[in-house]
C-alpha cells in the first residue's frame, strides 16, 4: 500500500481569546491514502474548519495555536516549517476551496489573471525557478481522460463570436497561457470559457463562481485538495451540479480529496472514508459504507437517526437531548458522555476513550472511540 | 506592456518578483481607461473636475518648459504669460488722485486681473505662481504617499502580535501617534520657523506632518482588506506574502488611496499657502499664492482685485482636484466602472447572451 499523502497524528488546536481558551480540535488522529476521498462530517463548532485550515497552515496564529501533534504532508511535518517556506507547499501541494464563492476571487482582476496566477506558480516550481513542492509522481494527464460528455459539448462557445477587443489583448499577451486557462476552464465545465476569461468575479453567479475556485486550486496540480463546505453558500440545484461536478472531477483528477461538510447526503454521496466529529473530538473513522450502515459511536448513531430521510413517517424527528459542550469546557473523559444513553460513570474519567478499532465491526480500518461500541447497535 | 509581457517565456524567474507584482497591478488599472470616458459622460462633475485638473496641470508646463524651449530653439525665452510678472512700468500710468499716482488698476481688457500696487499684471503674476503651488501640492502628497503608504502597508499587513512584523507596526503606528497628537499646521508652524524661511525648510515641515495620515490610511485599508476570503484563498494557492502585498492588497485598497491622495493635493496646497500667508513659508518676494494674499493683505478694502486672485486661484485649484478625487472611485472600481459602462453605452459583447448557469 502507498504512504499516505496525508497523515495527522494527534493535533490539538486552541483558540486563546480574551474569554478564555477554546479546545477547537482535541488529539485528532488520521491519515488519508493517495486518490482516496475523506469527508469529515460534524455540526457546526465541531472543530471541521478548523482541521482544514491547520494542514496548509491557514489559521491565523494567534488567536490560533497549535498545541501538539505532528501533521505529515508527504512525509513533511508541516508544523515544523517557518512561516516563509509555508507558501512552498501551498498550491501544488495542498489546495483549498473555500466556502464563500462570493468573496473567494479578487474583485479587481479578470477571471484569466487570477487563474494564470496559479498555473504560473506551478509552472515556476516545475522549471525549478522557484522552490516549492512539486506535484505528485501520481501522472496527471488530461489527454488520456475519458471521451466527452454530454456536457463537455456545452462548455465550446453557443455563437461563434468575433473575440473583443478585451479578449484579443489577453491573446497577445500570452498565448500559451491562454490555451492552459482554457484547458482548466473547460475541466469544470464552464460555459462559453473564451468569454468566462475576461470577465470579473462580480459578473459571474455563485456556482460559476465556486467552479473557477475549482479550476484555480486544480490548476496547481495538488495531491491534496481540501474542500471545506464548498457547497454551503450555493442554493440547492447550484449545489448539485457542483457536487456532480466535483464527483466526475474526481475520476479525471487522481487528487486525494478531504470534503468537509455538515451534511451527511453531500458525504455520502462524495467520500470512500468518513470521519465524525464532535466538539473537536473525531469519535468515528472508517468506511463510508461500514459507518453509515453500522456505526460503532453513540453520536454517529444519533445523528444518523435524525436525517430526515422519509417524508411520511410519523411523530416528529427523533433529536438528542442536551447541546453541544461550550468548547472551553469541554467535558471529562468523553465528550459525548453528557449526553450519551449508553454512559456509565467509567465515561467521564479522564484520560476518555481512545480511538481504536470498533468491537463488532468486521470491516479493518473501522475506528471508533467509544468504550461501549459493541453496544451501539443496540440503541434504537 | 502587451508586447513585453508576451516576450517573456512563460516561465521566466521575473514573473513573480517583486516589480512584476506592481506592474501587474498597473496593468489591471489599464482597462479604466475605456469606462473613464464612459464615466466622465455620466457624471459631469467629475468631468469638470477632470477638465479643470489638466487644464491647470497644462498650464503649468507650459508655464515652466516654453521660457526654456524657446531659448533654446529660438535664442529668446517664450512664454504664454502676457506680461512678465515682475515688470512694472515706471512712472505708472494711472490716475493720480490727492496728487498720488494709483499705480493699481482695476481688472480690464489689457489686465484681466488688474494690476497691483506696483502696476504688475495680476493675471500674468497669479499664472507664474502656479507651477510652483502646484508641484508643491504633488511633492508633498507623493512623497508622503510613499513614505506614509508603505510604512502603513508593513504595519497593516504584518501585524501579528510577538513577530517581528508586530514589533515594528507597533513602533510605526506610535511614531505615528505622537505626530498626529500635535495639530498639523501648528507642527508644521513650528518646524517651519525653527528651520528659517525658504522653500526647503517649509516643504519639510508639511512633509513631517504628512505622512502620518497615510500610515493611517493604508493600515486601515490593509487591515480590511487582509481579512477577506480571497486574500486567504490566494495563500492557499501558494503565493507568498510579499506578492500577496504587491499584487492583491495595493490593488484593492488603491480606489480609498488615490482618492484620498487627489483630495489631499488641493489641501497641501492650502496649508503650505498659510504657511507663507503667515510669513514662515517662501521668502519674501517669491511668487507664491499665499505670499501674495499676504503681501496684498494691507489692500483688500481699496484694491480687492489684488488678494482675491491670488485667493481664487487657491479656490480653484482646490476645487479641481475635489471635484476630480470625488469622481475617482467610480472609475477605478470594476463594479461600478462596468455597471456605468452598461447604462451610459448598450455593450455588444456576449455576455448577457451566456446564460449564467448551464
Amino acid at each position: 500500500m502507498a504512504a499516505p499523502v496525508l497523515e495527522v497524528k494527534n493535533l490539538s488546536v486552541d483558540y486563546v481569546v480574551g474569554a478564555g481558551t477554546f479546545h477547537a480540535l482535541s488529539e485528532v488522529s488520521f491519515e488519508i491514502e493517495p486518490g482516496r476521498v475523506l469527508g469529515i462530517v460534524g455540526e457546526t463548532g465541531s472543530g471541521k474548519s478548523t482541521l482544514a485550515h491547520s494542514i496548509p497552515r491557514l489559521l491565523p496564529e494567534p488567536p490560533a495555536k497549535i498545541r501538539s501533534g505532528e501533521i505529515l504532508f508527504r512525509g513533511i511535518d508541516t508544523l515544523k516549517l517557518e512561516k516563509w517556506q509555508l507558501p512552498r507547499i501551498r498550491g501544488t501541494g495542498v489546495s483549498m476551496v473555500f466556502q464563500e464563492p462570493l468573496n473567494s476571487l479578487n474583485p479587481a482582476y479578470r477571471i484569466f489573471d487570477q487563474i494564470a496566477e496559479s498555473v504560473r506558480i506551478r509552472q515556476l516550481r516545475e522549471t525549478g525557478k522557484m522552490p516549492g513542492i512539486l506535484p505528485a509522481g501520481e501522472p496527471f494527464d488530461y489527454s488520456k481522460r475519458d471521451p466527452p460528455k454530454a456536457s463537455d459539448v456545452l462548455t465550446k462557445p453557443l455563437v461563434p463570436s468575433l473575440p473583443s477587443k478585451r479578449l484579443r489583448t489577453i491573446i497577445k499577451a500570452d498565448e500559451s497561457m491562454r490555451r492552459e486557462v482554457l484547458e482548466y476552464l473547460r475541466l469544470v465545465r464552464i460555459n462559453d470559457p473564451e468569454t468566462i476569461l475576461t470577465l470579473y468575479p462580480h459578473e459571474l453567479s455563485g456556482g460559476m463562481r465556486q467552479r473557477i475556485m475549482i479550476a484555480i486550486a486544480l490548476s496547481g496540480r495538488p495531491s491534496l485538495l481540501i474542500a471545506d463546505e464548498p457547497t454551503s453558500a450555493l442554493d440547492i440545484t447550484i449545489q448539485a451540479q457542483v457536487l456532480t461536478l466535483m464527483k466526475e472531477l474526481m475520476s479525471e483528477v487522481r487528487t486525494s480529496i478531504l470534503f468537509i461538510s455538515h451534511d451527511l447526503g453531500v458525504i455520502a454521496e462524495m467520500a470512500d472514508d468518513v470521519g465524525v466529529m464532535y466538539a473537536g473530538h473525531l469519535v468515528e473513522f472508517g468506511p463510508l459504507e461500514d459507518v453509515y450502515e453500522n456505526p460503532r459511536h453513540p453520536y454517529t448513531k444519533a445523528l444518523l437517526r435524525a436525517v430526515p430521510n422519509r417524508y411520511k413517517t410519523d411523530g416528529s424527528l427523533p433529536s438528542l437531548r442536551g447541546t453541544v459542550p461550550n468548547l472551553s469546557r469541554i467535558p471529562s473523559g468523553c465528550p459525548f458522555h453528557p449526553r450519551c444513553p449508553l454512559a456509565k460513570p467509567v465515561c467521564s474519567k479522564d484520560p476518555g476513550p481512545a480511538l481504536l478499532p470498533a468491537e463488532g465491526s468486521r470491516i479493518r480500518g473501522h475506528l471508533a472511540a467509544c468504550y461501549f461500541s459493541k453496544d451501539v447497535e443496540a440503541l434504537p | 506592456m502587451a508586447v513585453a509581457e508576451g516576450r517573456r517565456a512563460p516561465g521566466s524567474a521575473g514573473v513573480l518578483s517583486g516589480p512584476m507584482g506592481v506592474r501587474r497591478t498597473l496593468r489591471s488599472l489599464r482597462p479604466g481607461l475605456r469606462g473613464f470616458v464612459r464615466v466622465m459622460r455620466a457624471n459631469p462633475l467629475t468631468l469638470l473636475g477632470f477638465a479643470m485638473v489638466v487644464v491647470i496641470v497644462v498650464l503649468a508646463l507650459l508655464i515652466t518648459i516654453l521660457p526654456i524651449v524657446g531659448q533654446a530653439l529660438l535664442g529668446r525665452p517664450l512664454s504664454i504669460l502676457p506680461y512678465d510678472p515682475a515688470y512694472y512700468p515706471s512712472p505708472c500710468p494711472g490716475p493720480i488722485v490727492n496728487n498720488v499716482t494709483v499705480c493699481s488698476l482695476p481688472p480690464s481688457a489689457q489686465h484681466f486681473l488688474g494690476t497691483d500696487n506696483l502696476g504688475r499684471d495680476m493675471f500674468s503674476r497669479v499664472l507664474a505662481a502656479l507651477p510652483l503651488d502646484l508641484a508643491i501640492g504633488f511633492s508633498i502628497t507623493l512623497f508622503a504617499l510613499l513614505v506614509g503608504g508603505s510604512l502603513g502597508l508593513v504595519a497593516g499587513y504584518w501585524d501579528r502580535p510577538g513577530t517581528i512584523g508586530g514589533v515594528f507596526s507597533v513602533m510605526i503606528l506610535r511614531l505615528a501617534d505622537v505626530f498626529l497628537a500635535f495639530p498639523s499646521l501648528v507642527l508644521a508652524l513650528a518646524i517651519a520657523a525653527t528651520l528659517g524661511r525658504d522653500l526647503g525648510p517649509s516643504l519639510l515641515a508639511i512633509l513631517f506632518t504628512w505622512w502620518p495620515y497615510y500610515v493611517r490610511l493604508v493600515r486601515g485599508e490593509v487591515l480590511v482588506v487582509k481579512q477577506q476570503p480571497y486574500i486567504v484563498a490566494a495563500k492557499a494557492a501558494g503565493v507568498s506574502d510579499v506578492r500577496i502585498v504587491l499584487r492583491h492588497v495595493i490593488r484593492n485598497i488603491i480606489e480609498p488611496v488615490l482618492v484620498y491622495f487627489t483630495l489631499d493635493v488641493g489641501t497641501v496646497i492650502v496649508t503650505f499657502s498659510t504657511i507663507s500667508f503667515i510669513g514662515v513659508g517662501v521668502k519674501l518676494g517669491v511668487l507664491e499664492w499665499g505670499n501674495m494674499v499676504e503681501g496684498y493683505q494691507t489692500y483688500l478694502t481699496s484694491y480687492p482685485w489684488m488678494v482675491l486672485s491670488a485667493g481664487a486661484a487657491i479656490f480653484l485649484t482646490v476645487l479641481a482636484f475635489g471635484l476630480l478625487g470625488d469622481g475617482l472611485r467610480d472609475v477605478l472600481d470594476p463594479r461600478s466602472r462596468r455597471a456605468l459602462a452598461q447604462t451610459a453605452v448598450p455593450t455588444t459583447l456576449p455576455i448577457a447572451a451566456v446564460p449564467a448557469e448551464a
